[in-house]
C-alpha cells in the first residue's frame, strides 16, 4: 500500500498538467481524480495549474491587433500588384527602345557620324537618369528618418 | 481552402503568432516581421498547407517558428526577452489598469523561463493547442510535451509568486 501510494506521488506531477489540459485517457484521470481526493498538496496544486492556465488564456500578450495584421496583408497584396506592373512596364520600355535603338542602326539615310553623336546624347542622359535613380533607391533605403512624420 | 477564409483566419492567428515570435525572438519588432514573412510564405503558396493533414493554426504556427529560427541564425545570438519591449502596463485603452498589470507581470515571468519552456506555455495555454499540435509546431515526441509543460508551469507559478 505504502508502495502503491509512492508511486502515485511520483507520477501524478506532470499527470496534473495533462489533467488540467484533457489530455489524459479514461484510466489516468480516474487515478488523479481519487489521488487528489485524498492529497490536499496535489488537489491545492490543480487549483493553481488551472487558475495559471485561464490566467494566460485571458492576457494579451500582443498588443498589435487585428487591424494590424489585416493592414500588412493588405500591404502585401499592393506591393505584389504594384510590382507586376512595374515589371509590365520595364519590359515594354526595354522592348520599344530595343526596337527604336535597332531602326537607328540600320537607319540607311543617315551619316555615321550624325548617329554617334545622337548615341552619345541619348546615352549620356539615361546614364545621367539611371545614375539619379540609383542614389534616390540608396537613401530610401538608407535613410533612418524616412517614417519620421513631422 | 479559399484565398478569402484563409486570410480571414490568418488575421486571426496574428496576434497569437506574434505572442509566440516575441518569446522566440525577444522583440516585438523582430516579431512582427516574422509573422509578416509567414504571411507572406502562406499567401504566396497556400497549396502548401494541406488541410486534410489538419487545422491551419498549428501549421502556420510551425511556418512563423521556422522562420523565427532563421532569423536567429542570421543574427547569431539567441532570444532573450527585452523587459524594456513588454506592453505597458498603463497602455491599452481597452483594459483597466489591473489586468495590464497583472499581464505584464506575466510576461515579466515569462521572461525568466528558457525559450523553449515559453513556447510551449504559450502554445498551449494562450493558442490553446492540443499536446498533438505542439509536438507538431515544437518536433518533438508528442510525450515529452506534458512534461515539458508541466515543469514550465510550475516555474511560472514560482516566478508569479515570489514576484507577486
Amino acid at each position: 500500500m505504502v508502495n502503491e501510494t509512492r508511486l502515485v506521488d511520483q507520477h501524478v506531477g506532470e499527470l496534473l498538467s495533462g489533467f488540467v489540459d484533457g489530455e489524459l485517457t479514461q484510466q489516468e484521470r480516474q487515478r488523479i481524480k481519487l489521488h487528489c481526493e485524498q492529497c490536499d498538496e496535489c488537489r491545492q496544486n490543480l487549483a493553481e495549474l488551472r487558475a495559471l492556465r485561464d490566467r494566460i488564456g485571458t492576457a494579451r500578450l500582443s498588443d498589435v491587433g487585428e487591424d494590424k495584421w489585416r493592414e500588412t496583408m493588405n500591404d502585401m497584396t499592393v506591393q505584389t500588384s504594384r510590382g507586376i506592373g512595374w515589371l509590365l512596364f520595364i519590359a515594354g520600355i526595354l522592348a520599344v527602345t530595343g526596337v527604336g535603338l535597332y531602326q537607328f542602326i540600320v537607319e540607311p539615310g543617315m551619316p555615321t557620324w550624325m548617329k554617334l553623336i545622337l548615341v552619345a546624347i541619348y546615352g549620356g542622359l539615361a546614364v545621367l537618369l539611371f545614375s539619379v535613380l540609383r542614389q534616390r533607391l540608396i537613401e530610401r533605403k538608407t535613410d533612418k528618418y524616412k517614417d519620421v512624420e513631422i | 481552402m479559399k484565398d478569402y477564409d484563409m486570410r480571414q483566419e490568418l488575421v486571426q492567428l496574428g496576434n497569437g503568432a506574434h505572442a509566440l515570435a516575441t518569446q522566440i525572438l525577444g522583440n516585438v519588432d523582430d516579431a512582427a516581421d516574422a509573422v509578416h514573412d509567414a504571411f507572406e510564405k502562406t499567401l504566396r503558396k497556400p497549396a502548401a498547407y494541406d488541410a486534410s493533414k489538419g487545422p491551419l493554426k498549428p501549421w502556420f504556427l510551425h511556418v512563423v517558428r521556422n522562420r523565427c529560427i532563421d532569423l536567429i541564425r542570421r543574427r547569431r545570438r539567441p532570444g532573450v526577452v527585452d523587459v524594456e519591449e513588454l506592453s505597458d502596463p498603463r497602455a491599452g485603452p481597452d483594459s483597466s489598469l489591473e489586468i495590464a498589470q497583472r499581464d505584464h507581470e506575466l510576461q515579466l515571468a515569462l521572461t525568466k523561463l528558457s525559450t523553449e519552456k515559453r513556447q510551449i506555455v504559450v502554445l498551449r495555454d494562450y493558442m490553446d493547442l492540443s499536446y498533438a499540435e505542439i509536438a507538431d509546431v515544437l518536433e518533438i515526441a508528442r510525450g515529452t510535451v506534458m512534461s515539458r509543460l508541466h515543469r514550465a508551469r510550475l516555474l511560472l507559478k514560482e516566478e508569479l509568486t515570489r514576484n507577486g
